[in-house]
């Protein structure tokens, strides 16, 4: 075959021969490369291939074959824990430093097995709670895996309790981590401290400057600011099914259920039990049940067995005493209850006492007290023990219940130290979410009467009458408080009038052109302003005079965290509709004044432009109307108060505006206006109007008096 | 041939994609696993047999372990239930004795034993008191003795107000101790009180209020302002980041202050270092309302077990200054909003005279004399208002619930009569449909405004034996008190006045524009001022009050505008009741009457009224309009 190939290459053509030499040529070389690319290919791939197939299998390998790391006899061990170690001393910030979501790093250290000299374990590898805990933190937005960028390490050395390891072998295993450096920025967590016979109240591992998560510190060992105090998780949390049962009196008033309880504590409180009856109960160990009921989840009076932890919820109060240790799990199991601990363990640390606020959910009382305790617990109010018992349960329900629960709390603490700008505020950790949700807290909280001298901003909203403009002006002008007056041009078609057109006033008058034609441009926090009271008012309000104005901005002073304004409007239910209804004249009351002339609060404006909630905003732009109602409706659900109508207005009808606007388009106004007040009430998802029947008059309105001496006279029309 | 050749091209194709597939197919399969590799964080690994795992709780170990008793306290560290003897207060309440100071002492030390004197806490016997004080502060060398019941320092508080004064030759033992700005590292959390560093020239009572004058920061005023080492405060520039505050680059600044601690900062955040000495610019910077940013402070801020500091100052960390700048910078306003209002409500209530830093101390340490610890629930209006604020003196209120005062149908639950005559009290009384209760022989005027167990309402609605109201009027004053349950709710008032001729305070009831007290012959307020009149008014204003009975109104509206910094509210009534009652308006009262707001003020040591002109009115009051249309109809009377 390739002789005839040969035979050919002296054949009829020389460039057909070329042809056939370049396509074999093409042909080798395109192989070639080929290969070349596939040879780089595979060489480039090969050793990570390797690696992440070894990674994948990891994800699904067991804990007994995780590296065994053995510690020779005599490597270091860390220096006993500092007491006076601050956060500002010992822990090195610069880890932590540029983070712009305010959020520390946690690494966690890879799980090992640490063998002494004779390759005898130092502890059991894991618990099933310490593995719990760092998925937890592992699933967390605190988790990276680079170390380099990490602020806070984690060892994987469980430390839960203390008798479970050998102590100095532990302290050599965490000696020898990476990035150890006396223990810097280290957390450790513990649930179980110390050991027979002295039990001490925090790990006796020596621990350098590592931070310690313990449960059951006393304020010997406590080193405020720098350690955690934590809960020890009880294990019923997870294995029992407890339906929550809500506050109010129950059949004991006090209970205990401890089993472990010293012989001098158990007679004060069978002296209390045999002083008070019924009404105490004591609970020990059951001697008489059979091998296969758990004996954990039974707990005996007498003869009486009762089901434990169900049991707790049959009682108002439940005794947590002090054991060898001083944090004690049935803390847990009773705050799970929603029954309020009685605390009898002097100088404990109760968990996360940092942020939470435990005199809201129990009752601390010494161990000397302790046969005072039922009558103290009598002198509460039963409406504080409902509060303590609801504050109990959401403790339990937010840091208690799982490892989870703890390990993320005890993050968001470390968290907040080295970032407290950012940090979280007392009532985000102490308020359950209902008080959270079911109370307002006013932005302008501060009972301050603005001085008068510092006077009022007008803002004049108008589109292109500008005859009507001028006159408004002119009026407003009068008004002796007004210091600047700032004119808010809605028109993009039609420049404003030439400045030497402009009314010649006392203040300062300043025209800002805006982009779009928009109602909420009124409601805009311009830079201009300088004043905190502003006074929105149309281009047509010329009606009200200088007296009334003057003592708008009076009311306002006194009041000036609310909607100041004149025609006062109202809200109803209607009840054959199920839905708002929008009234306007001649009631009896008032849950809305018309921003058409309104003091109020600049904040107000930034709220209303950043923070209103849902589409509200644009929905008022897209329908050009009920601005005034958004706003009523913002105010009154930010700070929970009514707004203030001053002097009788009724309406803004200029004088010599005749009845232009007849009742069919009253009808189709109100109709809307209605409908505003719907739309707004299911965005807030309540109705946050205030109904108030009084309106604010100057001190002598109508009374018998000469109006010559009175301060305000020229008020009163409609 | 042709065959041949393409036989050979065929041939070569079909090896180069087979060597092809060859190499991708492996590339393939390793595509999959390598997917969640993909720079995701790898995490910790879920373990195969994490079900297997053992509790940390070993088997047979129970959660609750082996009882044990109590230590005995060691020293050097202490707490409530260690080291103070809370049975010695049972008999007598909360009581303090001060051990005589053996020489005259600083002028500050003067004053704050003063305002101990003059606290209702006080008592000059030793054996009625929970707790003695013992100053500390000496001259070297004349350091006093160990007291006679020293007891090893048990029920003791030692007021040391300069650190190292005394402590060679003392052992504390079990003794509290109150100090100006302790450090940190002596500081015993929940044992001892830590006092807010004060200046020298520190008013006794009264003092400056906070310098706040709106609630927003005015939008030219600087963001930084930086406390300096000599003294005085430096506006700083906040664009010049590279240099922020450690004082290298002082000729960017503006101007420097010449007079060190004159002049207060006029900044949203005033930047303190964390020195003691720095200690009392926290103080200047509250006043002014500048939010205190303190750069890892060594010592413990003031009350700090009482009082919730997040909500008024930043502590941050000094190491980490440009971080802390851009927070400051991108704070949003309803943040800086709260703070510095927060700022000031901390200062005007607890800090702005040394009568209230006592104050606050002895509330704080009162709490020692409970035998128990848990929330207190006797103020619904300061009910949980600012975290953990001492019982009874925080007013302005955050969070309120949602439907606060709630109103019942009927506007009286209950008729207290007070009778104060030595004669009997008539034995049949005239019908009610609620309950009527006579309370007997209290001849002293202050028990008018007693927390009587009686009162089971909010709202108090306090009247005079000759004062006649109409239904519509009392209807109307009790649905405005609803609005405004921390105010007074009248229907007559008075005016104070400067009288600069005589050169002290007067008020009439003449000046009828504008008014700052309602008389309380009839007016409603809530019931928690019945329990700060009798539990928190200084004794001097209290025998004031039993030595003329005529003050008692003035002292009633200056309680409650002292706590709400409001004017009290006026309603409408009709003219006859002023005609009713001509020996209840001051127009023409003696001089000894004219005297009380003078003495008032004194007692108060500055003048809390605030004057209002306005006055609330029902939405249709005297409006051209049918009166059927009209709810309170009996307003429109002439």
């Amino acid at each position: 075959m390739c002789a005839s190939v040969k035979y050919n290459i002296r054949g009829p053509a020389l460039i057909p021969r070329m042809k056939i030499k370049h396509r074999i040529y093409y042909i080798t070389l395109f192989s070639v490369v080929l290969l070349g690319l596939i040879a780089t290919g595979v060489f480039q791939f090969w050793p990570h291939s390797i690696e992440s197939s070894n990674d994948w299998s990891v994800e699904k390998r067991s804990v007994r074959d995780v590296p065994v790391v053995r510690l020779p006899a005599d490597s270091p061990i860390p220096e006993r824990g500092d007491l006076s170690c601050r956060m500002h001393t010992c822990f090195d910030v610069y880890r932590c430093g540029f983070n712009p979501k305010n959020k520390i790093k946690v690494f966690i250290y890879s799980l090992k097995k640490y063998v002494d000299d004779s390759g005898v374990p130092v502890s059991n590898t894991i618990s099933r709670e310490y593995n719990e805990l760092l998925t937890a933190i592992s699933d967390s937005d605190y988790y990276t895996d680079d170390i380099t960028r990490a602020c806070l390490f984690v060892p994987s050395i469980d430390v839960l309790n203390q008798n479970t390891l050998r102590i100095k072998e532990t302290a050599q295993a965490l000696a020898q981590l990476s990035r150890w450096d006396r223990g810097t920025n280290h957390l450790l967590f513990n649930m179980l401290p110390g050991g027979p016979p002295d039990y001490n109240t925090a790990l006796d591992v020596p621990r350098d400057r590592a931070l310690l998560a313990g449960g059951g510190f006393s304020t010997w060992t406590y080193r405020q600011g720098y350690d955690v105090s934590i809960p020890v998780y009880s294990p019923l949390s997870a294995e029992v099914d407890l339906p929550e049962k809500g506050p109010g009196p129950r059949r004991y008033f006090l209970l205990s259920s401890q089993m472990a309880l010293h012989p001098e504590y158990r007679e004060e409180l069978g002296a209390l039990q045999a002083k008070h009856g019924e009404s105490v109960l004591v609970l020990d160990k059951c001697t008489n049940l059979s091998e296969d009921v758990l004996s954990v989840r039974k707990r005996c009076h007498e003869h009486q067995v009762f089901d434990y932890p169900q049991v707790l919820q049959e009682a108002t109060f439940c005794v947590v005493l002090r054991g060898a240790r001083l944090g004690q799990a049935v803390l847990s199991d009773v705050l799970r209850a929603g029954c309020v601990p009685v605390v009898i363990a002097d100088s404990y640390i109760l968990p996360f006492s940092e942020v939470l606020d435990w005199k809201r959910a129990s009752v601390v009382v010494p161990e000397e007290k302790m046969a005072d305790v039922y009558s103290i617990l009598q002198s509460i109010p039963q409406r504080q023990i409902e509060e303590m018992q609801r504050q109990a349960r959401w403790f339990w329900e937010a840091y208690f219940q799982s490892i989870k629960a703890i390990a993320l709390a005890t993050l968001q603490i470390i968290n907040d130290r080295i970032y407290p700008y950012a940090a979280i505020s007392y009532e985000e950790w102490n308020d359950p979410p209902t008080v959270k949700w079911g109370s307002v807290s006013n932005p302008l909280f501060l009972p301050l009467i603005p001085p008068q001298s510092q006077g009022f901003t007008a803002i004049v909203l108008t589109y292109d009458r500008v005859e009507s403009l001028f006159r408004v002006i002119t009026e407003v002008s009068k008004v002796p408080s007004l210091s600047k007056l700032l004119v808010v041009w809605n028109n993009q078609n039609k420049s404003p009038p030439e400045e030497s057109l402009w009314p010649k006033i006392r203040v300062p008058l300043k025209v800002v052109r805006t982009a779009e034609n928009k109602l909420s441009n009124r409601f805009f926090p311009y830079d201009e302003i300088e004043t905190e009271a502003v006074l929105a008012i149309d281009d047509d309000i010329i009606m009200l005079t200088s007296d009334e104005l003057q003592f708008g901005y009076e009311v306002w002073r006194e009041f000036p965290d609310r909607l100041v304004g004149y025609p006062g409007r109202l809200h109803l239910w209607d009840h054959e509709m199920s839905k708002w209804k929008y009234e306007s004249e001649w009631t009896n009351e008032v849950s809305m004044v018309l921003t058409g002339a309104a003091f109020y609060h600049k904040y107000f404006n930034y709220l209303y432009t950043y923070k209103m909630p849902g589409d509200i905003k644009n929905w008022v732009d897209a329908h050009m109307n009920c601005e005034d109602i958004a706003m009523n409706f913002l105010v009154a659900n930010v700070t929970g108060k009514a707004v203030i109508k001053v002097t009788p207005r009724k309406k803004f009808k200029c004088p010599e505006c005749t009845a232009i606007d007849g009742l069919s388009l009253d009808q189709t106004h109100m109709v809307e206006r209605s409908e505003c007040i719907n739309k707004f009430a299911s965005v807030f998802g309540t109705m946050p109007l205030k109904v108030v029947e009084h309106r604010a008059d100057p001190v002598l309105y109508k009374d018998d008096f000469p109006e010559k001496l009175k301060s305000f006279p020229n008020i009163g029309s409609l | 041939m042709q065959s041949c050749r393409r036989k050979s091209l065929w041939l070569a194709l079909l090896a180069s994609w087979l060597l092809g597939l060859l190499g991708i197919l492996p590339l393939l399969r390793l595509a999959v696993p390598t997917g969640p590799r993909a720079g995701a964080p790898q995490g910790w690994p879920r373990w195969l047999d994490a079900e297997l795992l053992q509790s940390f709780l070993q088997p047979g170990e129970l959660p609750e372990d082996a009882p044990q008793l109590r230590r005995a306290p060691r020293g050097g560290s202490c707490d409530w239930g260690a080291c103070f003897d809370t049975s010695k207060c049972r008999s007598g309440g909360f009581k303090v004795f001060v051990y005589p100071a053996a020489e005259p002492t600083s002028e500050m030390q003067h004053k704050i034993l003063a305002s101990i004197e003059g606290s209702r806490y006080h008592t000059v016997s030793p054996t009625e008191a929970c707790l003695h004080l013992l100053t500390l502060d000496a001259p070297a060398g004349a350091c006093s003795l160990v007291p006679p019941k020293w007891n090893g320092g048990k029920n003791h508080l030692v007021l040391r107000l300069h650190p190292a004064s005394c402590s060679g030759t003392f052992q504390l033992g079990w003794a509290m101790v109150a100090e100006a700005s302790p450090t940190v590292d002596t500081f015993r959390p929940g044992f001892d009180v830590a006092l807010p560093l004060l200046p020298e020239a520190h008013p006794v009572r009264g003092g400056a209020p906070g310098q706040l004058r709106q609630h927003s920061p005015h939008p030219g005023a600087a963001l930084l302002a930086l406390a300096e080492e000599r003294g005085g405060w430096r506006v700083a520039a906040t664009d010049s980041s590279a240099c922020p505050w450690d004082g290298h680059c002082e000729q960017d600044h503006g101007p420097e202050q010449t007079h060190p601690g004159a002049a207060l900062p006029n900044a949203t955040f005033c930047l303190i270092p964390g020195r003691r000495a720095d200690a009392l610019r926290f103080l200047q910077a509250l006043q002014a309302g500048c939010i205190p940013v303190l750069l890892s402070p060594r010592w413990e801020l003031p009350f700090s077990e009482v009082i919730d500091w997040t909500k008024a100052a930043i502590v941050a960390d000094k190491r980490l200054p440009l971080q802390v700048l851009a927070a400051l910078q991108e704070m949003p306003p309803t943040r800086v909003l709260a703070l510095r209002q927060q700022t000031q409500f901390l200062w005007d209530t607890y800090f702005s005279s040394v009568e209230k830093v006592i104050r606050t101390a002895l509330e704080s340490l009162r709490s020692f004399c409970r035998s128990f610890r848990t929330g207190s629930s006797e103020h619904p209006l300061t009910h949980r208002c600012c975290g953990t604020a001492p019982q009874g003196h925080s007013w302005p209120c955050p969070r309120s619930p949602r439907v606060p005062w709630t109103s019942p149908s009927i506007t009286y639950s209950r008729i207290l009569v007070l009778w104060s005559n030595d004669k009997p009290p008539p034995p049949s009384w005239p019908e009610t449909a609620v309950p009527l209760l006579v309370i007997e022989g209290h001849r002293k005027v202050s028990a008018r405004f007693f927390p009587h167990s009686a009162i089971s309402t909010d709202a108090i609605l306090s009247l005079d034996a000759h004062s006649s109201l109409s239904t519509s009027e009392v209807d109307f004053a009790f649905v405005v008190w609803q609005s405004f349950p921390e105010r007074m709710v009248g229907f007559l008032t008075w005016s104070h006045f400067w009288d600069e001729a005589q050169g002290r305070w007067g008020y009439t009831a003449e000046r009828v524009n504008e008014f700052s007290m309602v008389l309380t012959s009839a007016a409603f307020y809530h019931r928690y001022y019945h329990t700060l009149f009798t539990h928190s008014l200084p004794k001097a204003l209290r025998r004031l009050a039993e030595a003329a009975p005529h003050c008692v109104d003035v002292l009633m509206n200056f309680l409650v505008a002292a706590a709400t910094k409001l004017p009290p509210i006026k309603v409408p009534s009709g003219r006859r009741h002023e005609d009713a009652s001509p020996p209840r308006v001051p127009g023409d009262l003696g001089p000894a009457a004219r005297d009380c707001i003078d003495r008032v003020a004194a007692g108060f040591g500055h003048m809390p009224l605030v004057s209002s002109r306005l006055r609330l009115d029902p939405v249709l009051f005297k409006d051209p309009v049918s009166v059927l249309r009209k709810k309170y109809r009996g307003l429109e009377k002439p």
